[in-house]
């Protein structure tokens, strides 16, 4: 194969799989927040925050991913 | 519905599918005016990225002011303005890189009078890159189209913001009521970024110190983002210099301003800890800091540019599908191109209020963690009463909140 349909193919590659990794976390993070907010109500408030500012931390892990799939098909 | 967008979720893997399997050829694609890689590189990458001109398209595209700083062929360095990308390439000691070089070999430059014409003609000088004919540019400070619509965006921040200062300092507001949709919606905003964002994270009253920078930051990169929406306009925040900038300001802040304790911490590792867990440590903190503050500045740029790349990309699956398998087949894609585009859309208004909140909320935190003072005497009553500090340990606090009691 050639260089390029390589690199094409790592790039689609990796898009999928970063997105697997980011679903799996933030699912995670949201199903246990929600249990979270369930159990005690109170907290809902606290808990929605934490739960944004932890998605975005969890978001730039993916964003990292994609930048790079994208330099891999743009530089290319 | 739902089987109604399934249905339509096949239809479209149905008619990409048939586009992987009959493969576009390249001969038929060259025969349009549009060829898939034109769309590609000059529409869907040029409309996203920035540039050297305003995109009025119907209305043409005025093109910026280029500047730029060059080492000339007897190695002095010197300054070269022109009008225009056109003028710079007619007049300038300038050629267009042909598309496919890499720009350093001088052989591949595109400089005759004929041939510049004609990639003028098609508008190939705004989407490829120009360099010096003798010599080489060192820097190039063109005025882009994300820097005059951040201009823009922090001239209507300015706007919004010195009318509101002269009403409540005329007592509208502070005496009274607030008046009006902008000054209450404003003031809403203020205030939740006041309570729920400066305060719980940074420690005692030294979030007054910080609150100027948040609220800067916010509604800058607020106004930022909702220019993205904006016909004509774009995004200046997806644009990785411009976020950046603004990832680099919460860091400086975060060292100018750190605590003899943070540095502590930072330089020699946690306190009782062996030494050889130092060595470890040390390193991995400071990586730790520099890598979160360039996260922030790539969570952002990366979200406002998907945005933007995924709406031009499922409109210009359209003009692909009229490419590659002719016109009936585009106009059956922009039904569904145009319907979630205008699904994206919302979404990314929704995307452009929480990252600017995620951006400030995490600059707040960061300079929370960076200027905390650890107590030593009176740790145990400390730990206890903070409801503040750094993330951990407000997610312990959640976390001891949430927590059934053990039976």
């Amino acid at each position: 194969m050639e260089p390029a349909a390589l690199a094409y193919l790592a790039a689609g590659l990796g898009a999928g799989i970063a997105a697997i990794g980011a679903g799996i976390g933030i699912g995670w993070l949201a199903s246990s927040s929600m249990e979270g907010a369930a159990r005690q109500p109170d907290a809902a408030g606290d808990i929605r925050g934490l739960m944004i500012v932890s998605a975005a931390l969890i978001e730039g892990v993916a964003l990292f991913a994609l930048i790079i799939c994208l330099l891999l098909v743009v530089l290319v | 519905m739902i089987a109604r967008l399934r249905a339509f979720a096949v239809v479209t893997l149905l008619v990409l599918g048939g586009g992987l399997v009959a493969g576009p050829s390249p001969a038929q694609a060259a025969e349009g005016e549009f060829t898939l890689e034109s769309i590609v590189n000059n529409t869907i990458l040029g409309h996203a990225t920035d540039g050297n001109y305003l995109n009025l398209e119907p209305f043409g595209s005025p093109e910026l002011p280029r500047i730029m700083l060059v080492r000339t062929a007897d190695g002095s360095l010197s300054l070269d303005a022109y009008g225009s990308t056109k003028s710079m390439l007619r007049n300038g000691p300038y050629g267009l890189v042909a598309h496919g070089a890499s720009g350093e070999g001088h052989g591949d430059l595109v400089t005759d009078e004929a041939a510049l014409d004609e990639a003028i003609a098609a508008k190939e000088h705004l989407h490829s890159g120009v360099a010096r004919t003798s010599g080489h540019v060192v820097a190039d400070f063109s005025i882009t189209r994300h820097l005059v619509l951040s201009l823009l965006a922090l001239l209507i921040v300015t706007g919004i913001f010195l009318t509101l200062a002269r009403r409540y300092r005329a007592g509208v507001g502070r005496t009274e009521a607030p008046k009006g949709t902008l000054q209450n919606m404003m003031e809403v905003m203020v205030i939740f970024i006041r309570d729920e964002i400066a305060k719980p994270n940074i420690q005692g009253e030294k979030w007054r110190t910080f609150l100027p920078y948040l609220l800067t930051s916010f509604f800058f990169i607020l106004v930022a983002n909702i220019l993205g929406l904006v016909p004509f306009a774009g995004a200046p925040t997806s644009n990785i210099a411009v976020t950046g900038v603004l990832a680099f300001m919460t860091f400086a802040i975060g060292l100018i301003y750190g605590s003899k304790d943070h540095y502590l911490e930072l330089l020699t590792g946690p306190p009782d800890a062996p030494a050889f867990v130092r060595v470890i440590l040390v390193p991995i903190e400071i990586i730790g800091l520099v890598m979160r503050h360039l996260a922030l500045a790539i969570r952002l740029f990366a979200n406002m540019l998907g945005g933007s790349l995924i709406i031009f990309s499922l409109l210009g699956l359209v003009f692909i599908m009229n490419v590659v398998f002719g016109a009936a087949a585009a106009w059956g894609t922009t039904v569904i191109s145009i319907g979630f585009t205008v699904f994206i859309l919302l979404v990314k208004l929704l995307v452009a209020f929480i990252q600017a909140y995620v951006f400030t909320t995490l600059s707040a935190l960061f300079i929370g963690m960076s200027v905390e003072e650890h107590h030593h005497d009176d740790h145990e009553s400390e730990e206890t009463a903070s409801h503040g500090g750094d993330l951990e340990s407000r997610l312990d606090a959640v976390e001891d909140a949430v927590e059934p009691t053990p039976a």
